[in-house]
């Protein structure tokens, strides 16, 4: 045989064969990248070993090409014996370079995985104490923390409110908050008010009579697309709070009657000697016991005023509605203060719209507040200026409207004027119509009757105070 | 106006109103006793001659709805007038079934109480012709 022709035919076996081997490679490669665990790398590792087996047959296959072409038998196994050695020592190193590519590529998925599992790890080790910490927050807090899921069903509570509700944990969990209360027996929801989210809920002990009043703040608890999930509540024990409140309640009304019975006293046996009863009184006999009396009557202006405020912020003013005519209230505030007005020649004017309804208020009380109203305006109005006093419907209310051409009211102060004991400018020790609280007995009266009053003013434009009544 | 045939009786445990009252009466002619309590001012009206009354309201022991109560067993005509403090609602709707002629407030001016005493009497004259 030509060497030429040897080359040729080894040349041919060897790209056969080389290809046969590659397509091997690319077999055991595919295998080596999905196989991550180490048993299977184990199994990938001693892919050199099993693969003997085929490269017999590849011998096999290249003793049986080769003698196909080659003529003596002598140079087909020489050829066959070198190919093969090429064969497996290229193998060999492929397959070496393979492994341990596959291998460095598994130690970093190792790696990786181990550093992930740290990471996982670290938060979960955060978040647990984290969780641990919230909860010590919520154990110590004094105040009752209930939390409920949409159905009512109580999720969590702390301490307190166990100790507020008399019972505990395993006996509320995944129940309405009020069921099965063992102590004490829920009495009543007491004030749901207008301010929606607080309620007061009064417990009575059912062994010694014992009353407590909680007080519940809740909010509700929203998932992101806006859904209530539930609801968390604040409970606080406010039994000591209600307890103080009806004694400062007792202890005004007392005051109520040791401060009139006195000054009643002095007022009347002033009058009695004024009115000449008892004898006949020089000049300024008679000029000092008018000062006294002027005195004697804002005293009492201001007591009176002081106890309003009081039993109207206790709740305890007796408002008593019935349909009045909103035209004659004014009608009889204006009588009460004609004189006053023309001694200082202001003109009072009634702008009211016709045929208006009855409303339903307590005609004394709006009296009380149109006169505080228009008696400021007296005040702060000077000679020759005018009031007018009107009333009209607007969205379903009275509006009643007391507007003067006096001083007006600084910017700055017009938030704070319905504010107990404030005073705008300075006021003359002869003037016996401010007290100072007269504004903010007006204000609870007319929130009482559900209306709401404010005032407007431009400085040196004159003030405008409106109040509304709901029909 | 010659007021001394008409006799007054002020029950009020409260001594300088008691006083007062019994002065500013006696300025306007009339003849006045008083009473510093619900008791005593039952045994005067039991013993003596009466025209009209002035009730206090608010005292202690026997307060103004029990000395009605025990005047109006013996004697269902006499006019009575309640002095009060202030305003107790509560209380004057317990004397008002008690047949009463007006609340005197201590705060207001005698001259309402006199217009309220005077039109009390005549009320009264009228209904005995």
């Amino acid at each position: 045989m030509e060497p030429v022709t040897v080359v040729y035919v080894i040349t041919a076996v060897v790209s056969i064969v080389t290809a046969l081997v590659l397509v091997n490679l690319a077999r055991l490669s595919a295998q080596a990248r999905v196989r991550a665990d180490e048993e299977r790398m184990k199994n990938l590792a001693s892919a050199p070993a099993s693969e003997e087996v085929p490269a017999t047959d590849i011998d096999k296959t290249i003793f049986k090409e080769i003698s196909s072409v080659v003529d003596s038998a002598k140079d087909w196994e020489k050829i066959s014996k070198k190919i093969s050695h090429i064969i497996s020592s290229e193998l060999d190193k492929k397959v070496g370079a393979q492994t341990s590519h596959i291998k460095q590529q598994y130690e970093t998925l190792l790696e990786e995985k181990a550093k992930n599992e740290q990471m996982a790890w670290g938060k979960y080790e955060k978040v647990l104490s984290e969780k641990k910490e919230t909860e010590a927050v919520i154990h110590s807090i004094a105040e009752g923390l209930v939390v409920v899921d949409k159905n009512g069903n109580v999720i969590m509570l702390n301490q307190a409110a166990e100790k507020l509700l008399g019972s505990g944990k395993k006996d509320k969990i995944g129940r309405p908050i009020f069921e099965g209360l063992k102590e004490e027996q829920l009495v009543s929801m007491v004030k749901s008010s207008s301010d929606k989210d607080n309620k007061e809920i009064e417990l009575i002990s059912q062994h010694n009579d014992t009353k407590k009043i909680i007080r519940a703040s809740s909010a509700i608890i929203e998932d992101e697309n806006g859904q209530t999930v539930g609801m968390v509540s604040v409970l606080s024990d406010i039994t000591k709070q209600k307890e103080l409140d009806a004694l400062k309640a007792n202890f005004v009304a007392n005051v109520s009657h040791e401060l009139r019975t006195p000054l009643v006293g002095i007022e009347k046996s002033v009058t009695l000697i004024l009115s000449k009863a008892a004898g006949v009184l020089t000049e300024n006999q008679e000029q000092l016991l008018s000062i006294a009396q002027r005195n004697l009557k804002r005293l009492t202006l201001l007591i009176n005023d002081l106890l309003d405020l009081s039993k109207l912020e206790a709740g305890k003013m007796d408002i008593r509605r019935q349909p009045s005519s909103i035209s004659k209230v004014i009608d009889e505030s204006m009588e009460n203060l004609y004189t006053w007005a023309n001694t200082k020649g202001i003109k009072l004017e009634k702008h009211v719209q016709n045929s208006l309804p009855e409303v339903n208020v307590d005609p004394n009380r709006i009296t009380q507040v149109l006169t505080n109203l228009i008696g400021n305006s007296i005040k702060f109005t000077p000679k020759d200026g005018t009031i007018s006093i009107g009333a009209c419907l607007n969205n379903n209310a009275l509006e009643v409207t007391v507007q003067d051409t006096g001083i007006g009211i600084p910017r700055e102060a017009i938030g704070k004027i319905f504010d107990k004991f404030y005073q705008v400018g300075e006021r003359t020790p002869s003037d016996i119509s401010g007290t100072g609280i007269g504004l903010s007995v007006s204000k609870e009266i007319v929130e009482q009757h559900g209306g709401r009053i404010w005032a407007e003013s431009q400085h040196n434009a004159g003030a405008k105070f409106i109040f509304t009544i709901p029909l | 106006m010659d007021n001394s045939a008409i006799n007054v009786l002020v029950i009020d445990d409260e001594s300088d109103f008691r006083q007062l009252m019994s002065f500013w009466l006696k300025s306007k002619n009339y003849s006045v006793s008083s009473a510093p309590d619900g008791a005593s001012g039952v045994n005067m009206l039991k013993e003596g001659q009466f025209d009209i009354v002035f009730l206090d309201l608010n005292m202690p022991e026997m307060n103004g709805v029990e000395t009605l109560k025990k005047i109006r067993e013996f004697n269902k005509e006499i006019p009575v007038i309640i002095i009060s403090a202030y305003v107790d609602r509560l209380k004057i709707s317990e004397v008002k079934p008690y047949q009463i002629s007006g609340v005197f407030y201590k705060g207001e001016e005698f001259d309402k109480g006199l217009a309220l005493l005077e039109s009390t009497l005549r009320t009264h004259k009228k209904l005995k012709k």
